[in-house]
């Protein structure tokens, strides 16, 4: 089972999107993720920069044709911070529907 | 973590939910793979009538085996698009199953277009029904596979 963890690089809801598109995915080409994001190429460049320094994601630029495409994948540290991630937000959800312990005072 | 309220909790879950399902959308084949199978059905049907019916069902055999050649790595809907690899868990195991059965109910509606083409009178059944089939196969096989998906849950 998934420890839950809570990451704030992953939280901000732009980078939550990105993240969980490429938990999806075995891979994922940039000018996938920037359609389904709606993002800029410079805005999509800076997430994906970020969460490769942290070592989530790993980018490999390949040539197709005469094109330069860049694809993006999660790694296993990427994936790890992800599940407990989500784990976390689904104990926060859990915790307030939860009925309160314990006898009113 | 503490300050995190449970609708931003939830929120941020539904917009992860929202991102893996934009992901399992792509979940399907390529265009070219129908098309491809629209050829080959028109083509199977044309040669059903111009060869004899050893020489035609050795050729359906073939046909048989080499889209299992061919095909087999894109029948686990991973594939569709060259864009993204949708990953395993996303695209369940059922998929190629769903192809299969899909092909195998075409199969049955060009065998009863053929034997009701037939029965109305009209010169070479077969290949109008498989015409017909394959219409319905390179138009509309991504629809018809994604509805199937739905009903499957697959």
């Amino acid at each position: 089972m998934t420890e839950a963890r809570f990451d704030e690089l992953i939280h901000p809801s732009t980078r939550l999107s990105l993240v969980a598109t490429l938990a999806a995915a075995d891979w994922a080409e940039f000018a996938f993720l920037k359609d389904r994001l709606q993002l800029s190429d410079s805005a999509l460049s800076k997430q994906l920069t970020t969460l490769e320094e942290a070592g989530y994601v790993a980018t490999e630029r390949r040539l197709s044709g005469s094109r330069r495409k860049v694809r993006a994948r999660l790694t296993s540290t990427g994936r790890d911070a992800f599940n407990g991630h989500i784990a976390a937000l689904r104990a926060i959800v859990a915790d307030a529907t939860a009925p309160a312990e314990g006898p009113p005072v | 973590m503490d300050n995190i309220a449970p609708e931003q909790a939830r929120s941020a879950l539904d917009a992860a939910d929202r991102a893996r399902r934009q992901v399992a959308e792509e979940v399907g084949l390529p265009r070219g793979y129908w098309w491809a199978m629209a050829a080959g059905w028109l083509l199977l049907a044309v040669l059903g009538n111009v060869l004899s019916p050893w020489v035609a069902g050795i050729a359906t055999v073939a046909f048989g085996v080499g889209h299992g050649v061919f095909a087999s790595r894109l029948l686990d809907g991973r594939r569709r698009t060259d864009r993204l690899l949708v990953s395993a868990s996303v695209a369940g195991r059922r998929i190629p199953l769903v192809v299969v059965g899909m092909l195998f109910g075409l199969i049955a509606v060009t065998v009863l277009a053929a034997l009701a083409l037939d029965a109305d009178g009209a010169g070479h059944a077969g290949i109008w029904a498989a015409a017909l089939v394959a219409g319905v196969v390179g138009f509309g096989g991504p629809e018809i596979l994604r509805v199937l998906r739905r009903w499957a849950r697959a």
